[in-house]
């Protein structure tokens, strides 16, 4: 399926979104498998709760559907698309103004690594740590963080995404690294680095 | 004295997105500026964290779910009677050719795998003889990938391009190895052997991995030894270097060496044109067995001791214990008395703060001694600037 995703990001082009504007269902299928896991990711991230972030992933997906007819090409499809999520994490957060419970409810898709047992235990802490920390920071601090390593999406692409200036992404960005570095200065000299 | 502070753009300095201009001046603001040095470094550890956050895959029942759903609701009902779009020709064409340059890609790689490492790389020109990547050995040119080992025989030497920050000339009978290249950090590994280093980049972006200690580079030239036990000798001819091993850290000025060794780490670092003496004492107290002889060869370091050896005698203060400080102390204070704000029971207590004001006072002695005169010590940062900005044109054009 993984590998159906990667050959999905190949062929999604204007044909592709025009299917799908079509109401071709394959096509939709396509669209799915290629963003599944980003968007699951970050509103796994943005609302720290699996369950809910399914709901909410649905919930995009079938907005994303709905309106894609409303797609006319002004911007990047990518772009659009995370305005989507973007939107919808923080309607979600909005609504529920839910008390979050990291570090139990996200399981990681970790690649397997050829490394000790030790080590991928260590780094899967400082995994779990990482997200933790990630999920006390503010939503504007954590959204563009989610963006830049989750997403890779660069400064310019993560102000567009969220309406702002990219010297107001630099800035929660620098504000992000800082929390996080403050946050868990005592991982600094763990070994699995 | 400094330009307006640039801890607001760190990050973007980091992940190179700010301007060629605004680049430099931020690089240039924080080879000179602890404030914000000790920022870039609190930046850099949170980049290092942010990057540590894996992709989380959607549920496999996901898409049944949404099809459920959009059944429900009437969406995209028409496919059943439209031609999927996986059977126009256009797009089995594409298929077709994507999975030909898959299979082709993968059995090429398959079939010469050690020749050209994927990934970043580094450039590597051979100064003599043949000196060797992974197991093939390389002529004029080749590329050095990270986790890939260079070797050099007796006969052999070759210069490293270490991104756009420096070069590194490995001489015969050196193992090194390329272990990171990001644009956060640099990092290569000696096994064995020597290497001398240049470096034009903000601090603490090239680092050199040793058996015994992590040489981070300050922004600076310098050869670094290591031998078949793992002990190395560290000599810095511009700039500072910093030997660190956990929490101990040896800062070694432009005219100074340091020693390290298995299982120690860093030694205390001092000036190379010292007296034998003092150096011999010097290693006796740091790597030596015999603890009743230590007043002994304290007694002759403090004899021999310079103004501008007050480098080596306060790195000493933290690593003695409480008797010998004081006889530290005594002679550092008859030497370059402490500032204001520096007292004697501060200092006997190890108070951070009061050991690094006296420190940032001692600098001056450490950075324009004999060895570099004043003069070239100052036009040191100009010409760094000067290099910084010439390499950037370069790789503009």
């Amino acid at each position: 399926m993984e590998q159906r995703a990667v050959m999905a990001e190949r062929l999604v082009d204007g044909q592709l979104i025009r299917a799908c504007q079509h109401g071709d269902r394959e096509a939709f299928r396509l669209l799915f498998e290629t963003y599944k896991d980003r968007v699951f990711s970050i509103a796994v991230y943005s609302l720290g709760d699996r369950a809910v972030a399914d709901d909410v992933t649905q919930q995009i997906f079938l907005k994303l559907f709905t309106a894609i007819g409303q797609f006319r090409g002004d911007s990047e499809f990518t772009t659009w698309l995370y305005r989507l999520v973007v939107n919808a994490c923080l309607d979600e957060r909005r609504r529920t103004r839910r008390l979050v419970s990291w570090g139990d409810s996200v399981a990681m898709n970790n690649p397997s690594e050829k490394k000790s047992q030790e080590k991928q235990y260590a780094r899967r802490e400082i995994a779990e740590a990482v997200q933790n920390a990630i999920g006390e920071l503010k939503p504007k601090f954590r959204l563009p963080i989610l963006l830049k390593y989750v997403e890779g999406l660069s400064y310019e692409e993560i102000a567009t995404v969220m309406g702002c200036s990219k010297g107001t992404v630099a800035s929660r960005l620098n504000r992000g690294h800082s929390e996080l570095a403050k946050r868990l200065s005592h991982l600094k000299n763990e070994a699995a680095w | 004295m400094f330009s307006k502070h640039v801890k607001s753009e760190l990050s973007a300095y980091c992940q190179g997105e700010l301007s060629e201009t605004r680049s430099r001046a931020v690089a240039e603001h924080v080879m000179r500026c602890t404030q914000c040095r000790a920022q870039l470094e609190e930046i850099k550890f949170g980049i290092k964290l942010a990057e540590q956050l894996p992709r989380v895959a959607a549920p496999e029942q996901m898409w049944s779910e949404i099809q459920s759903l959009m059944d429900r609701e009437g969406i995209a009902s028409s496919v059943t009677r439209r031609q999927s779009i996986f059977w126009r020709p256009q797009f089995v064409a594409i298929a077709a050719c994507l999975l030909v340059a898959i299979v082709v890609g993968a059995l090429w790689l398959l079939r010469d795998h050690s020749v050209e490492p994927t990934g970043p790389t580094w450039q590597v020109a051979t100064l003599n003889g043949k000196p060797t990547i992974g197991s093939s050995a390389i002529s004029k040119r080749g590329k050095l990938g990270v986790g890939q080992w260079l070797e050099t025989d007796h006969n052999s030497s070759a210069e490293i391009s270490v991104a756009s920050i420096g070069q590194v000339q490995v001489d015969p009978n050196t193992r090194v190895r390329l272990v990171q290249t990001q644009p956060t950090e640099h990092r290569l590994e000696l096994a064995r052997g020597r290497m001398s280093a240049r470096i034009w980049a903000p601090p603490r972006l090239f680092f050199v991995d040793t058996p015994s200690a992590v040489a981070a580079d300050l922004g600076c030239a310098y050869t670094l030894e290591v031998d078949d036990t793992g002990a190395s000798l560290l000599r810095v001819t511009l700039g500072w270097v910093a030997l660190q091993l956990k929490d101990r850290e040896s800062m070694v000025p432009a005219g100074a060496a340091c020693q390290t060794r298995s299982g120690i780490g860093p030694g205390t670092p001092y000036f190379e044109d010292a007296s034998a003496e003092f150096r011999e004492a010097l290693t006796e107290l740091d790597f030596g067995q015999d603890t009743s002889s230590r007043a002994t060869h304290l007694n002759v370091l403090l004899g021999q001791a310079r103004r501008k050896d007050t480098l080596t005698l306060w790195h000493l203060l933290t690593r003695v214990n409480a008797e010998e400080r004081l006889r530290i102390y005594e002679k550092m204070a008859s030497l370059a008395p402490p500032p204001n704000g520096v007292t004697r029971d501060g200092v006997l207590k190890l108070d951070p703060a009061m050991l690094n004001k006296w420190k940032d006072e001692l600098e001056l002695d450490w950075t324009y001694s004999t060895f570099v005169p004043k003069q070239v010590a100052e036009a040191y940062w100009k010409v760094k600037n000067g290099v910084t900005r010439r390499m950037s044109k370069l790789e503009g054009k």
